[in-house]
């Protein structure tokens, strides 16, 4: 007597259950436009790997991490000098937000200058914008958390701005700090934003991004729906497009694991809040542009503050980016180029502006 | 420290012999192992030919030779003098040792090296002109000469990080069959059978016949499989036999370069192991489960992460020699080991052939320091690059930095925690203190005094204005 089970046998059994084989029919039926800009479609899944190790890495960081002012610095220092290969996996998360973040700029580019914003793909794009500035929060209360000298004046700078913003600016700094000055209460507040409501609100949003990519498919470029139907060619999206995508993610782990290898992420000195900011302080790379924009403005322009117009030109191109599926809808060709014109000024800007704050 | 020192801006004289070493390995393993892969490949085409008049993998071997002969003779010709070349620039001493030691097993090596040559050049212009039979011969003839070469230059290589008792008697077999010899010989071979099944993806990813190719793409990756699966049991006979003292610096470090497994030597290892991995997956998500979808591109791709993992691995290997160029015999910058004491002794500056020539003329400190720097720190650190002194010495005034000279001069282990990855501080108190006084100028100048946030009214608060 003994028990017999093959794996058919278990597949039937799962299947009864949770009705895998639609699943897979569905995921065979689906297919990928194959042409010279295919290459782009990978990003979506360079992004995914890069998100799943964030969640790892982090939660695994909030084993060690205590988020108190007198012993965040003490515990990070911990985990990188005493617990084994603790320097790797806060590497991994640290240089993983920021490959993330790179990514995700890439994304944004290729995906606007494909057009997979327009009809009736709109809510896929606005999703994505979201999970992008839900990103930027990530990097910005995450920043903070090691309590270290650099993280501690450029979030200060950072809430700086955010105070500068009419009407609302100084309530949204109150509300972030936690009071007047940085302190126990802006570092408890940034570690809840970062571990429970950030990740509670992009959960969804990702969901519903990728739902929303099921549903509608994978947008092909204009130029590629115009080919004759025997020029268009497309491959499964499983198993073959899957494979591949797995393929790039090997490849994008092997980058991030290159970069944790070679330049471990690095803790500065403990933050001392009365002391007087060192020189060369800057956010973190993706906010540099926003920085410098600021940096090179007048302290007025005619009526205005230098700030309140960096700030309005900031919420004019991100509007731009909300508004563009509105906008450029695939009927007009003027609109269309000046679609095209204005992602390339915008992918201009940022280049320009972030290398300018560099090298500033 | 007998010869001139070759100054490499920036990058150092080592990563010149690095970056040619690492390409020429990576070319030399694929002659060694594609010799592997033409004969057993050709078996088959031989076989598929006479019992099914298949011809199909004949004609992707005869493109396949071709780009073997290229990359291996074109790249071979030129990264593999460039190795003497840099070698000889670098670490003439060194070199000095190699080729006094094995004279005849270097003209020995050439001649080998020259049959390979002539043996490939045969076989590749001899395709439909000989009989298929005797092609396979001449493959197999290839197969084993190309073996030779490894087989008699990985004593020579092998030599240098375990010479294990030729430190005592000197006789070169005692260096050359040295404890390291043969995991690392087998390693080797399992390595080079992975690359040419890599280097074999490039030109399989290129057929045309869907069927075939599919065929040949998992066929080639296939010859990953013996490396994955037992490369790291020979791995760990490898690291058996190397010296203790290394795996210990490999795992507990040294400051600078990081305590514990953060330290230099552990992240690279654990690098080429995270790598390797890599590759593993790839392979086998890629031409193995899915060939059709197996492009060139995503080849080229492969090819390049097993140059990196080669790269990696390489320079694992290096690291684990130090502080030793030749271990436990000739020291990173050439000083030998039975030499620290009468070097300390004489004085650094006199007992060095080529400082001593310098010497001859009136030096002013800063130049006797310099000196003092390029024949005993030169040959690992730059002034500002790799292993820049500007970082390492960081804000140290010349007093600190003379402690820590100090500290560094010493060969007892507990009283130097460096020697475990540099060698120690040779010289007369004099020698040091120029030393010290030079590397002081090396130091970043101090930064000016931090102003505060509040500073002049910028246009935000927190942002200083623009200039």
């Amino acid at each position: 007597m003994g028990i017999k089970l093959s794996t058919q046998d278990l597949y039937a059994w799962l299947d009864r259950r949770l009705s895998l084989s639609l699943y897979r029919e569905q995921a065979t039926k689906k297919t990928v436009p194959l042409h010279r800009q295919t290459f782009w479609y990978y990003m979506g899944g360079f992004l995914l790997v890069y998100f799943v190790s964030q969640v790892l890495t982090g939660a695994l960081l909030m084993v060690y991490y205590v988020p108190e002012i007198q012993s965040a610095y003490a515990s990070i220092l911990a985990l990188n000098s005493q617990v084994d290969f603790g320097w790797f996996f806060r590497s991994l998360h640290s240089w993983g937000a920021n490959i993330l973040v790179l990514f995700l700029f890439i994304h944004l580019f290729s995906t606007y200058f494909m057009k997979a914003y327009r009809p009736p793909r709109e809510i896929t794009w606005w999703t994505g914008l979201l999970l992008l500035a839900l990103m930027f929060g990530f990097g910005f209360t995450g920043y903070l958390l090691p309590w270290d000298e650099m993280a501690f004046f450029a979030t200060k700078i950072g809430i700086d701005i955010t105070a500068s913003l009419p009407l609302i600016g100084e309530e949204l700094a109150l509300l972030l700090r936690g009071g007047t000055e940085l302190g126990q209460g802006t570092l408890s507040r940034f570690f809840a934003i970062h571990v429970m409501f950030l990740p509670l609100i992009t959960l969804p949003v990702l969901g519903l991004h990728l739902l929303l990519i099921q549903l509608h498919g994978i947008s092909e470029p204009r130029w590629f729906q115009k080919l004759p139907a025997d020029k268009q060619t497309h491959e499964a999206f499983f198993p073959t497009f899957m494979l591949k995508d797995v393929m790039g993610w090997v490849v994008a782990f092997g980058l991030l694991a290159i970069l944790v290898a070679l330049r471990p992420w690095e803790l500065g000195p403990e933050a001392e809040p009365f002391a007087p900011a060192p020189e060369g302080i800057k956010p973190e790379w993706y906010f540099l542009f926003l920085f410098q924009l600021l940096r090179i403005l007048p302290g007025t322009i005619g009526p205005l503050e230098g700030e309140h117009v960096g700030m309005l030109l900031f919420g004019l191109a991100v509007a731009g980016l909300v508004l563009m599926p509105l906008w450029d809808t695939g009927q007009s060709t003027w609109r269309s180029r000046i679609a095209v014109g204005y992602g390339w000024t915008l992918l201009f800007l940022f280049v320009a502006l972030t290398i300018w704050g560099m090298l500033w | 420290m007998n010869y001139p020192f070759w100054v490499v801006p920036w990058l150092g004289g080592g990563w010149v012999i690095g970056i040619i070493s690492i390409i020429h390995v990576f070319v030399s393993h694929f002659a060694v192992g594609g010799g592997a892969f033409l004969a057993i490949t050709e078996q088959m085409a031989y076989k598929r030919a006479t019992e099914h008049q298949d011809f199909r993998v004949y004609d992707y071997l005869k493109k396949h030779s071709l780009f073997f002969l290229l990359v291996t003779t074109v790249l071979g010709v030129i990264f593999g003098p460039g190795i003497w070349w840099s070698i000889s620039l670098a670490s003439p001493a060194a070199t000095g040792v190699l080729i006094q030691e094995y004279t005849l097993l270097w003209a020995f090596e050439y001649v080998v090296f020259a049959v390979e040559l002539a043996t490939f050049f045969v076989y590749y212009y001899t395709w439909d002109r000989m009989p298929r039979k005797r092609h396979l011969q001449l493959a197999w003839i290839y197969f084993f000469i190309s073996i030779l070469t490894l087989v008699t230059i990985n004593g020579m290589l092998t030599f240098l990080m375990t010479p294990g008792d030729w430190v005592e008697t000197h006789q070169w077999y005692d260096g050359y069959f040295n404890p390291t010899y043969w995991p690392s010989t087998v390693l080797r071979l399992l390595v080079m059978f992975g690359i040419a099944g890599m280097y074999a993806l490039v030109t399989s990813s290129k057929l045309q016949d869907e069927g075939f190719r599919t065929d040949m793409l998992r066929y080639s990756a296939k010859w990953l499989l013996p490396v994955f699966f037992l490369g790291p049991l020979v791995a760990y006979w490898y690291f058996l036999n190397v010296p203790q003292a290394s795996i210990d610096t490999v795992f507990d470090g040294i400051h600078n370069s990081g305590l514990g497994n953060l330290s230099i030597l552990a992240r690279a290892l654990y690098l080429s192991l995270i790598l390797s991995g890599a590759i593993l997956v790839y392979a086998f998500v890629g031409p193995y489960l899915n060939p059709r979808a197996f492009s060139f591109k995503a080849a080229l791709v492969f090819l390049v992460f097993g140059l990196i993992v080669t790269g990696v691995s390489e320079w694992v290997r290096e690291l684990l020699r130090k502080p030793y160029i030749v271990y436990g015999y000739m020291y990173s910058n050439s000083l030998l080991r039975e030499q620290v004491p009468a070097v300390n002794q004489a004085g650094f500056l006199p007992s060095a052939q080529w400082p001593r020539a310098m010497t001859e003329q009136p030096l002013s400190r800063w130049e006797q320091g310099e000196l003092m720097f390029r024949f005993q720190c030169m040959s690992c650190h730059t002034t500002r690059g790799y292993r820049s002194m500007e970082t390492l010495l960081g804000a140290r005034q010349s007093d600190d930095i003379r402690r820590l000279l100090e500290v560094m001069r010493s060969s007892d282990p507990a009283e130097n925690p460096y020697l475990g990855i540099m060698p120690p501080v040779v010289g007369h108190d004099d020698e040091l203190e120029a030393l010290a006084e030079y590397l002081s100028t090396l130091a970043p100048t101090p930064a000016p005094q931090p102003m505060p946030l509040e500073n002049t009214g910028p246009a935000i608060p927190g942002i200083p204005p623009a200039e």
